[in-house]
């Protein structure tokens, strides 16, 4: 079995509204990240691997089973979904020892699991607080300690950096390409922001409005990212004549300057060949630019842009 | 290991959300009916000819046909039900454990804690009524039979309530017009129809159980009232775990 998670065709929808739509993939061993813009069907899709939501159309299978009323199958599987679920009067061990019993883990197992498990997310220190006065990066850990207790083979992670701050997110992102690469685990992680995903993996799928729209290597991605028209501002002083020269050059679609004359939208369709040639333009033109910035480099426009 | 699992799971959801179920502010309301049903046990207890039979009377009206319903749609609507509004059951959901024993788990979970609720909220309105009642011979006999009487009360109740919450997603309303409507309404209609109702069976075995009171006079086999009892409770947890498995949880 190579990939740890298949998905064919695959369609997910709540009344009038579609969860996932003729969506495939093929996930391989290691990490592998699922991007995409909120409400793109990132949680959809994990609520479909751990059967907690059944395929309207499409096939499925996860470490080569199907999920949906497969309960032997959540013995391989550690979840940790993005919304906050904890307990809050249950302190970290208390919550560690229940997640523990539904696993049907022994008493000795149990304790020697906790320890394991709250070492790795480095949570030993804060066990025994109760987990209402955790901050978002303890509760973090804590949700993904318990994903592990059960040391399943294939680890779900939905958007496990949202709402941590900078050093937390840095942590987080150590520790799940360490459960990959020391642990063993195989990693399933979500998140809409493309350059985090980056750093834990270079296999990734986009996903959007429920379809995948594309998967592979992160350099594949990079390449459709600076592929696609750009929509870029500039701002400064004596525009004209940088908008002029800018009209004669073959990846420059179109250009709007703005009433005042100290902006102006430029559309390109080869934006690394626009930002190469910009500073020559700028001192061959004379102006001041104050402000470069494109209002594309980011992965919804990407997305509109794959999906046409 | 499957037996194992299914062991240690079952104790493992029976216990923790036992334990919800008691950390949970509805006790407050716990708290507050306890006390109404003290009070009016209390006071009706000074009153003239106040006797054990009329004691038998006033736990029939204030426990068995108010408390043990009310309490247990309030702790079994909403027992599955709120923790798949704030999701918490995912925890739950995503175990390796057959949601039917699953299910059981919060249903053992449940009964646990309305028996415990029950026994408190008995205990005091009996002893408010012993404490200022002249006649007490025979009162801790009848407090624990009632006792008894609703454990018996709280395993259907649970069961009904327990899936009602399962199925839908505001079983209160549902639950109210059950207790209020067809236990408390129909249950007076004269006939056989009155007799399809819980608290009527409850009555039967409480003839047999007491002679203190009109529900002494209650007609009616009580084998047969434990047995009818017994098969709803079985068929109702059956029907909520076979709900529950095939339940989507979004």
């Amino acid at each position: 079995m190579s990939n740890v998670a298949e998905a064919r065709l695959l369609s997910k929808w709540y009344g009038q509204v579609i969860g996932l739509n003729n969506f495939s993939i093929e996930v391989p061993k290691g990490i592998t990240g699922i991007v995409g813009p909120n409400g793109a069907g990132k949680s959809t899709f994990f609520k479909l691997l751990t059967g907690n939501i059944k395929t309207n159309v499409g096939h499925l299978r996860v470490l080569g089973e199907e999920p949906w009323q497969n309960p032997s199958l959540l013995a391989k599987i550690g979840f940790c979904p993005d919304y906050d679920f904890l307990p809050p009067d249950l302190n970290g061990r208390e919550y560690l020892r229940f997640v523990a019993g539904l696993h049907g883990m022994d008493s000795v197992r149990t304790a020697t699991r906790v320890n394991d498990v709250l070492g790795i997310v480095s949570m030993v220190k804060d066990a025994d607080r109760v987990m209402g006065g955790y901050s978002k990066g303890m509760r973090q850990r804590i949700k993904i300690a318990g994903a592990l207790l059960h040391e399943p083979q294939l680890l779900l992670l939905d958007e496990p950096l949202t709402g941590t701050d900078p050093l937390i997110r840095k942590e987080m992102i150590d520790l799940v390409k360490d459960l990959n690469k020391v642990h063993g685990h195989d990693v399933i992680v979500s998140s809409h922001v493309l350059h985090e995903i980056e750093r834990m993996t270079h296999q990734v799928a986009l996903i959007y409005k429920g379809r995948s729209v594309a998967s592979g290597d992160i350099s594949e991605i990079r390449r459709l990212m600076s592929d696609h028209p750009h929509n870029i501002v500039l701002e400064g002083r004596g525009l004209v004549p940088l908008a002029q020269t800018l009209l004669t050059k073959p990846y420059t679609s179109s250009i709007e300057l703005r009433p005042d004359r100290l902006g102006m939208y430029v559309r390109v369709d080869r934006p690394e060949e626009f930002f190469d040639s910009l500073p020559e333009l700028v001192a061959g033109t004379g102006c001041e630019l104050e402000r470069v910035e494109s209002l594309d480099d980011d992965l919804e426009s990407v997305f509109r842009y794959l999906v046409g | 290991m499957l037996m194992s699992l299914n062991v240690i799971g079952l104790r493992t959801v029976a216990a923790f959300s036992a334990r919800k179920l008691l950390m949970n502010r509805r006790w407050m309301l716990v708290m507050l009916l306890g006390a109404l049903v003290a009070l009016v046990m209390g006071y009706a207890a000074t009153e003239d000819g106040a006797n054990l039979d009329f004691a038998s009377d006033l736990m029939v009206i204030l426990l068995l046909a108010f408390l043990l319903p009310v309490l247990s749609l309030i702790y079994g609507a909403s027992m599955i039900r709120n923790e798949m509004d704030d999701r918490s059951i995912v925890q739950v959901i995503t175990a390796p454990l057959d949601r039917r024993i699953s299910y059981l788990g919060y249903y053992i979970g449940l009964v646990m804690v309305l028996c415990l609720l029950i026994t408190v909220v008995t205990s005091i309105g009996g002893l408010a009524f012993l404490i200022f009642s002249p006649e007490r011979a025979g009162g801790a006999q009848l407090i624990i039979t009632f006792i008894a009487l609703q454990y018996l009360g709280v395993l259907v109740y649970s069961a009904l309530f327990l899936f009602l919450g399962t199925l839908m997603r505001q079983p209160i309303y549902l639950g109210l017009i059950y207790i209020f409507i067809w236990e408390g309404f129909i249950a007076s209609v004269p006939g056989s129809i009155g007799k399809l109702t819980i608290r009527h069976q409850l009555e039967v075995v409480a003839s047999e159980l007491t002679d203190l009171g009109s529900v002494a006079w209650t007609s009616g086999d009580w084998v047969v009232s434990v047995l009818a009892l017994v098969a709803v409770t079985v068929v109702l947890v059956s029907i909520g775990a076979f709900v529950f498995r095939q339940e989507e949880v979004a």
